[in-house]
């Protein structure tokens, strides 16, 4: 029997390791019946390993879960369902081609042979009129609003008696108008006894949706506090509270001449209004959550995703870089966040990566390639960066992430370049390569390369960079210098609390 | 050393397969080793095997040309039009070339520089190609030739050797130092494994996929003139079908039909395991649908092995972490 008091839906002590990372390390949350839960954390803190967790998808290596009272065992995500658990994500993931009934039915077809298309009509209707939504439940889901089509996987989750619904970052993609809409059905749901875990990076929709507030960090489960209790500064204070651990300030670097100023520069609906210098021998940092539009500006300074306005001068030369060939000209280097899918060719050896982006350096009049002079250019980085292979030889595939991440690195300081962009240049590689990283960072700064780093690892754009840029959602928020950058301002910035934190405690009506 | 190392793998498993069908044919004729019998070997399947090496650079690129066999009946089509309309035969013979490397660009165009899925655009060349060629000579077979034309295809004009069979060993060779040695066959690799670090690191993507499929059309062109000459007529449905033995030669040798792995090696051993393993079975008075279903099921093989090899692999690891 579970009293009023008791949590409807409790996880306890639960961990799970991926590989070498312990993506959570005995959380225990409860939520209750009736309440909103927020969860925040920053990117990599856990959230989604949790979320997975609950709807069936991984399962966890230690702990219990409990549903009502009861231990219980979420095998599958069918399972998940069957328990009354199901959660919507940012992108709703409707069947396009199917009319809203289907959609909101989807998962009973396992219930009998023949659909009856009336009763489904009327049972989608009744579901839809009681959450206040107007929508035809015969026309298909394409064409619907990201906010109707959200309405539909609430309704979906409704048909399913749901007792725990989980929203991941659900208003990501949704106006203003429709976020208030949103909340509307949350309310509703919340008051029919729903218990609700509501996930978002967004700090002031947080406080006005949440009873309660936990917030992750690295695994762990740092705080749980009532609505009352909880404010947006004590949560981006538990948020970033990571130690700066072994991390050495980068001493502050005498600004050489300005190698690169951008102006004004967006893509249509990706990032807009960006604008920084950068000099030679400077590292500016880039911070922001995952989707603020970074990556998007790294891309467009490579000529890979090109700007769409605004302007970019090279040595105060206005240029326009629509092609990497181009910004390679320029001296400008993109090493890419993704070394997997866009940054190596792993079946092929380290020195035909290194060399890649200036292959035609290394051939003779033939066209044929100068194996001697490669592989010597691939000696000198294998040791410059400490690279551990047996030979040049050796195929990328067999190496670890550090050692691929430094065969990148090499690839890219090999073009020469003047600016060198790093896009999450330590990220899944062990604390030995990544000292190792930032030795390089330093060195390179050193030699009067301008950097441009990309990383969500707060503490190490701290430690790095000699100015830090935050962009959210697509716009750049602030440049702070490094005496007036810490995680907090930076998180605070990146999070848009400045806004939120002036305005009212309570939901506007 | 190298090359020990690539004879390891699926190389290995195909050499021992083409020791043991020649030892087996040997048994059967003591002619077998002959050069004249290895002549007439290769000059069997000549077109196909010459269309195998640039089909090779094609799908190690990630890409196919299922329109060779039309682009050597459209050569050979477009040579017997203009030869037939009073042109002298070299210019008929140029003619044909210049419509392979047309209809070659023709299907690079619209999967460089538009992107299309090349197994479509070439499916369509495959169709459209054929029907032009068929169109120039309608429902007619033309012969005539310049008995020189004729006297490439059928005799053999370099001592034992036959014209269509040194174009081959001279292809091959430019192949294989194009595909293991040069920086274009370095980018052929890169592209083929990984395209989006391809384009990541500059590699000026459009033009490689230009080039690959006019030489693929130039290749299918000149193979189609031999072809001609050796069948001394020609007709619209000539190499009919090719392109699937064609194919199947290339992945029997190992190459990825994904893209980014295989080398020429492989794909000359395979040539010559087909090429023993058809006449062996003629000695052996096989009939030829049964030849086809063997190497069908030595093609299904070769996609099997390696996939199994992969899956028992990751299934060990698995178990260890």
């Amino acid at each position: 029997m579970t009293g009023p008091t008791d949590p409807i839906f409790e996880l306890r002590n639960i961990a799970k390791r991926f590989g070498a990372t312990q993506a959570l390390e005995d959380v225990s949350i409860a939520l209750h019946a009736g309440e909103v839960h927020a969860l925040l954390g920053e990117n990599g803190a856990g959230k989604s390993t949790l979320i997975k967790i609950m709807t069936g998808i991984h399962r966890p290596d230690r702990g219990q879960i409990r549903l009502a009272g009861r231990d219980i065992v979420i095998g599958s995500a069918a399972e998940a369902q069957r328990h009354g658990i199901a959660a919507i994500y940012q992108e709703p993931l409707l069947f396009p081609d199917l009319n809203v009934a289907e959609n909101i039915f989807i998962s009973h077809q396992d219930r009998g042979l023949l659909t009856g298309w009336g009763q489904m009509f009327r049972r989608a209707d009744s579901i839809l009129a009681a959450l206040g939504v107007e929508l035809d439940v015969r026309s298909p889901a394409r064409g619907l609003t990201l906010a109707a089509q959200q309405s539909v996987e609430i309704a979906k989750a409704i048909s399913l008696n749901v007792r725990v619904l989980i929203m991941d970052e659900p208003t990501a993609s949704l106006s203003a108008h429709e976020v208030a809409q949103l909340f509307k059905l949350v309310r509703d749901l919340r008051d029919r006894g729903v218990a609700i875990l509501f996930v978002s990076h967004r700090l002031e929709e947080v406080f006005e949706i949440a009873d309660k507030v936990t917030v992750f960090r690295d695994g762990r489960l740092i705080s749980t506090r009532p609505r009352a209790e909880a404010t947006p500064q004590r949560a981006i204070a538990d948020m970033v509270g990571r130690e700066m651990g072994l991390l050495q300030p980068r001493p502050g670097a005498k600004r050489g001449e300005r190698i690169l100023a951008v102006r004004g520069l967006g893509r249509g609906g990706v990032f807009q209004g960006v604008e920084f210098d950068i000099h030679r021998g400077e590292v500016l940092g880039f911070a922001g959550l995952v989707g603020a539009g970074r990556t998007d500006v790294g891309l467009a300074l490579f000529g890979i995703e090109p700007a769409t306005e605004g302007s970019i001068a090279v040595d105060g030369e206005e240029v326009s870089l629509r092609s990497p060939r181009q910004a390679m000209a320029r001296g400008i280097a993109y090493l890419s966040e993704d070394r997997r899918q866009l940054g190596l060719s792993l079946p092929m050896s380290i020195a035909a990566n290194i060399t890649l982006p200036v292959l035609a350096r290394y051939l003779n009049r033939l066209g044929l390639i100068r194996a001697e002079m490669e592989r010597a250019t691939a000696e000198t980085y294998r040791k410059r960066l400490a690279i551990r292979a047996s030979s040049v030889e050796v195929l990328v595939a067999k190496l670890s992430g550090g050692n691929q991440q430094k065969v990148m690195l090499s690839k890219w300081l090999n073009t020469h370049p003047r600016l060198l962009i790093l896009d999450e240049p330590t990220r899944g590689i062990d604390v030995g390569a990544k000292a190792e990283v930032h030795a390089m960072i330093r060195e390179l700064a050193e030699e009067g390369i301008a950097i441009l780093l990309i990383s969500s690892d707060l503490p190490e754009v701290l430690a790095m960079s000699d100015r830090v840029l935050v962009m959210r959602e697509g716009r750049q928020v602030a440049i702070l210098d490094r005496d007036s950058a810490d995680q907090e301002t930076v998180m605070t910035a990146a999070m848009g609390q400045e806004a939120a934190a002036h305005a009212p405690a309570e939901a506007p009506a | 050393m190298r090359l020990l190392a690539r004879l390891r793998g699926w190389e290995g498993l195909l050499l021992v397969l083409l020791v043991a069908i020649v030892a087996m044919n040997v048994t059967r004729s003591p002619y077998y080793l002959g050069v004249e019998n290895i002549v007439n070997l290769f000059q069997l399947e000549i077109e196909k095997i010459i269309v195998a090496l640039t089909m090779t650079l094609l799908i190690i690129n990630g890409e196919i040309d299922l329109s060779v066999a039309s682009i050597m009946g459209l050569a050979a089509c477009v040579m017997a039009w203009l030869f037939r309309h009073g042109a002298p035969m070299p210019w008929a013979l140029l003619g044909g070339l210049a419509a392979g490397g047309a209809a070659g660009a023709f299907n690079g165009f619209w999967v460089a520089y538009v992107g299309l899925p090349s197994l479509a655009v070439t499916l369509a060349g495959l169709i459209g190609y054929r029907g032009v060629a068929r169109i120039l000579v309608e429902d007619r077979s033309y012969g005539g030739y310049p008995a020189w034309f004729d006297a490439i295809g059928q005799q053999p004009q370099l001592g034992p050797v036959t014209v269509s069979i040194a174009v081959f060993a001279v292809l091959f060779a430019i192949v294989a130092v194009i595909l293991h040695d040069s920086g274009f066959g370095r980018i052929v690799y890169v592209m083929g494994n990984n395209l989006q670090a391809a384009r990541y690191s500059g590699v000026r993507i459009k033009p490689a996929k230009l080039s690959l499929f006019v030489a693929s059309g130039l290749n299918a062109a000149l193979a189609g003139l031999l072809y001609a000459a050796r069948l001394g007529s020609v007709r619209g449905d000539l190499a009919q079908g090719f392109e699937l033995d064609i194919i199947t030669i290339v992945l029997l040798g190992g190459v990825s039909i994904f893209g980014g792995s295989g080398n020429l090696v492989g794909v000359g051993l395979s040539i010559l395991v087909i090429l023993n393993l058809r006449n062996g079975m003629g000695l052996a008075d096989i009939t030829g649908n049964t030849q086809t279903s063997v190497i069908g099921a030595l093609l299904i093989l070769s996609v099997l092995i390696p996939n199994i090899a992969q899956t028992v692999r990751s299934n060990w690891k698995g178990r260890e972490t």
